[in-house]
């Protein structure tokens, strides 16, 4: 029996699930050899509701995607979050800084009373996570890696070491060489560095590593040049929720 | 080819002078036939990578961001390929492509040299060995040393070792070592060299003087003695403190060409039956580098990794390979964003940390020469008070006018000529005026000779000796007393000391026991304690009399009355070995740790030198490291208590 594998988005972008198989064909046969996509809005318009794991994308916003999340809990053998607004409530906890009222009024307008909203939060901040495939969007092959660790039955491999290793392996100048700042100190391996090896900076799209020294990152940002707004501002991009549960 | 002439057969071992075109010549040969590697600048810094032209090759660098030694043991590679499944099949996937790395500084060589001692020797690695065998190494002297680099310390900024061909930049041309027979293969085949003229021999050596004189940094210690004091010094607070910012990134291990260590992992294609067991480079400063299946990570803190990798650096790589372990490039300190990385830093704190100590014994050596060490200094007996018939307090002032400089809880050697010597503790506070007094209790010789000096009498005095109280940690805590007996005759310095600066500690608590009213010490004393506001005084005596008001038991029974806070208490107890057991007792049953009880030890101290033996208990020498010691210290003394 191959596992029934769902895909369910939430409050984001669902740039994550458009990438997500981004696999070259032979990959794709591979994966269709090996599980059963149901539910898969980008990809097809049949649904159920007899599925073993259930890939979650996009934060939780709303008052009433928290049930519609517990009912999938309570049916996933497996629960996935994928992406960063799912792994760690990403972009959308930018407006957490705000009354929720001022936000809808921001975004909305005259049209305000017409939506309800909740400060974001990660999927593990409403029910257990299992498994988490991180980044903005997550990386291809991680989440390949990770189905195949389900089907192995073991524990999928994702660093708890900071970008940097993966940087120094990709043979990198470091980017404070250069006079960038660069959250890649504190900020989870797995994405090979790819920002910085394409001449951008780690912006913290996949999350703090277990025991960031976040003390020390913040005095190098300040040393080469951050204000403390500055500061604060570079690790609200991606770790909003992080940061203020701290 | 007109300078046929000249040309030589280049032996090994020798050096020879080479034109720059004969440099090109030789770069672009090997580029037709196999991979070359050289040195790039990029974003204004320098790295390794592929070389298609002799134009791109940079021979003049500093240092590269990554070392050479990724080309022989990559970041990641495949050890074995397999299938999975029943009959599953495991093969080594080696590879064999060819390849030349020019360029290579000598400290990066010593690496590559150490590499080959770790992979070669005990257990041959077949992909190092392999990739090794395949690769020839260019190397040239680095005459502009990074400002991190430290190689001139490490005995790295030169080599006669480990390289194929080895290069000197001497402005008109170049000095061409070889180092092996592949390296006079190479010259046959795309160069040519001549015998060099006694100038350029010369040139040679002035560019590695003047280069070797260009390094900014160098080790304050030899480097034969870093095992040494490393290993003294593996408890002292310096790898916590300058451990605080690591951001555990892994920079340093990433980029150090010493660093050779790999995580083994399993990948399986989607189809899963077939995959791949890869090697990782990985890195001890990395904090899941020593987490086993359980959870248990056996280095979790900031500090134990830091240490490890310094350790690695100056003791253990040296100890178990025979190779220097650090070869001083510097690349760590550079890639090292809270910059503490640099080993030769950390190896000159731990220098002066050394040095500090070796100052200390020297001190104590010139302070007091062996000639004096058991000569005792005159002080006149200038009062007498008798405290009971067995007891009198004697106050000394030493002829010599210099107060005795005691801490409350020491002692003194007190000699009367003929007689001998007896370790009498110190009664009075160093806060009190330029004279000391000595609580003595008549029971042997020594002491029954001082009982019957008369003011104006010369004793000898030796000391002070032993710790002492522990004044640091008492400050700010409350304290709570407990003297038996004369046990409150070396307690009273001390607490005369924090009466003295009384608003420098909490709540003080004074406990106090004798066996009869009449055995009762110190009368004027204990008189003022019990109307002092500023202290809770209590006092019992085992057996009491007809003229006896107060409580009647054994002190024991005094603690339930008072209030502690076991968190903020600091327990003071000074009396007879047998009071200890039962104090200790009841001070636990309030809660206190074994770190808050404090005893000072009666032992037998002839010397007070640390040298006689007769006080020392267990590995400890009482006049030397006590004779004041925490309950917890004395849990680990088995004969103490």
């Amino acid at each position: 029996m191959k596992p029934k594998v769902a895909f369910f988005d939430f409050t984001g972008c669902e740039g994550c699930q458009l990438d997500a198989l981004n696999l070259d064909a032979g990959e794709v046969i591979d994966l269709l050899n090996a599980v059963d996509i149901v539910n898969f809005r980008e990809v097809k318009t049949e649904r159920t509701d007899d599925y073993d794991i259930a890939f979650i994308e996009g934060s939780i916003s709303r008052e009433s995607e928290i049930p519609r999340l517990k009912k999938i809990r309570d049916q996933a053998k497996i629960v996935v979050a994928l992406g960063s607004c799912a792994c760690i409530g990403g972009v959308n906890c930018l407006k957490n800084h705000l009354p929720m009222e001022e936000a809808l009024q921001i975004v909305y307008g005259k049209d305000a009373r017409y939506y309800d909203t909740i400060p974001a939060r990660p999927v593990n901040a409403v029910v257990p996570v299992d498994y988490y495939v991180r980044g903005c969007p997550p990386v291809t092959a991680e989440l390949v890696k990770v189905i195949k660790a389900l089907l192995l039955g073991k524990k999928p491999d994702i660093p708890n070491y900071p970008v940097c290793v993966e940087c120094k392996m990709a043979g990198n100048v470091c980017v404070f060489e250069r006079g960038i700042t660069c959250l890649g100190p504190v900020i989870r391996a797995g994405c090979d560095a790819i920002c910085i090896t394409s001449g951008r900076r780690c912006w913290g799209c996949r999350g703090l590593v277990d025991d960031p020294n976040l003390d020390s990152e913040k005095d190098i940002l300040k040393k080469y040049g951050l204000t403390v707004e500055q500061v604060v501002e570079k690790f609200r991009i991606y770790n909003t929720y992080a940061e203020v549960t701290k | 080819m007109a300078t046929k002439k000249e040309t030589v057969l280049p032996e090994v071992n020798k050096t020879f002078a080479m034109t720059k075109g004969g440099l090109k010549s030789l770069v672009e040969g090997l580029i037709k036939d196999i991979e070359v590697f050289g040195v790039k600048p990029k974003h204004g810094k320098y790295v390794y990578d592929k070389i298609a032209s002799f134009k791109e090759l940079c021979l003049d660098y500093d240092v590269t961001v990554t070392p050479p030694t990724k080309y022989l043991l990559p970041a990641k590679e495949t050890l074995l390929k397999f299938s999975l499944g029943d009959k599953s099949k495991a093969e080594p996937v080696i590879e064999t492509t060819p390849r030349a790395i020019i360029g290579v500084h000598p400290y990066d060589i010593k690496a590559i040299e150490l590499l080959d001692t770790a992979f070669m020797s005990t257990n041959p690695d077949p992909n190092y060995i392999t990739r090794r065998r395949n690769t020839i190494i260019i190397g040239v002297d680095c005459l502009n040393p990074s400002p991190k680099s430290f190689a001139s310390s490490m005995g790295t900024n030169l080599t006669e070792t480990g390289f194929d061909l080895l290069l000197t930049d001497i402005g008109t041309g170049y000095m061409v070592t070889v180092g092996s027979k592949k390296g006079t293969e190479l010259l046959a085949r795309y160069s040519q060299v001549r015998e060099p003229r006694g100038s350029e021999i010369a040139k040679q050596k002035a560019v590695r003087d003047e280069a070797s004189a260009r390094y900014k940094l160098s080790l304050n210690v030899p480097r034969e003695r870093l095992p040494k004091i490393l290993e003294e010094n593996y408890e002292d607070p310096y790898w916590e403190s300058r451990s605080a910012p690591c951001l555990s990134c892994g920079s340093c291990v990433m980029v150090c060409p010493t660093c050779f260590c790999f995580d083994v992992k399993d990948e399986v294609a989607l189809n899963l039956k077939e995959g791949e067991r890869l090697r990782q480079r990985d890195g001890c400063l990395l904090v899941d580098f020593a987490k086993v299946a359980t959870g248990e990570n056996f280095r979790h803190t900031k500090a134990s990794r830091f240490r490890h990798r310094i350790f690695r650096k100056g003791k253990y790589i040296l100890e178990r390979y025979g190779r220097v372990g650090c070869v001083g490039c510097g690349r760590c300190a550079i890639a090292c964003l809270a910059e503490i990385a640099s080993p030769v830093e950390a190896f000159n704190a731990i220098a002066e940390l050394a040095e500090a100590k070796e100052a200390t014994i020297r001190r104590t050596r010139e302070a007091r020469p062996e000639t004096e060490l058991y000569i005792p200094r005159l002080a006149e007996l200038v009062g007498v008070t008798e405290l009971t018939p067995r007891e009198k307090v004697f106050e000394f002032r030493l002829l010599d006018g210099r107060p005795l400089g005691q801490r409350p809880g020491q002692f003194v050697e007190v000699s009367v000529m003929g007689i001998g010597e007896a370790p009498i503790s110190i009664s009075s506070s160093p806060t009190r005026d330029g004279t000391f007094q000595l609580a003595i209790r008549k029971v042997g010789d020594v002491t029954n000779a001082l009982h019957n000096l008369k003011r104006g009498d010369t004793v000898g005095i030796r000391g002070p000796f032993g710790n002492g109280f522990p004044l640091e940690t008492l400050e700010g805590k409350d304290i709570l007393f407990v003297a038996g007996g004369i046990g409150l005759f070396p307690l009273r310095s001390l607490i005369q000391y924090v009466l003295d600066r009384r608003n420098s500690y909490g709540k003080v608590i004074l406990l106090f026991g004798a066996r009869s009213p009449a055995e009762r010490l110190f009368l004027d004393e204990l008189a003022a304690w019990s109307k002092n506001p500023q202290i809770e005084f209590r006092e019992t005596v085992d057996v009491g009399d007809e003229s006896w008001k107060g409580n009647v038991g054994v002190i024991t029974t005094l603690i339930p009355k008072v209030v502690i806070d076991p968190k903020k208490t600091q327990a003071v107890v000074v009396g007879p070995p047998i009071m200890y057991r039962f104090v200790i007792v009841e001070l636990k049953k309030r809660g206190l740790p074994d770190e808050s009880i404090i005893m000072s030890l009666e032992r037998r101290m002839k010397c007070g030198v640390g040298k006689c033996g007769h006080c020392q208990i267990n590995s400890v020498y009482v006049c030397q490291e006590g004779p004041v010691f925490t309950l917890a210290q004395l849990r680990n003394l088995k004969e103490a208590v």
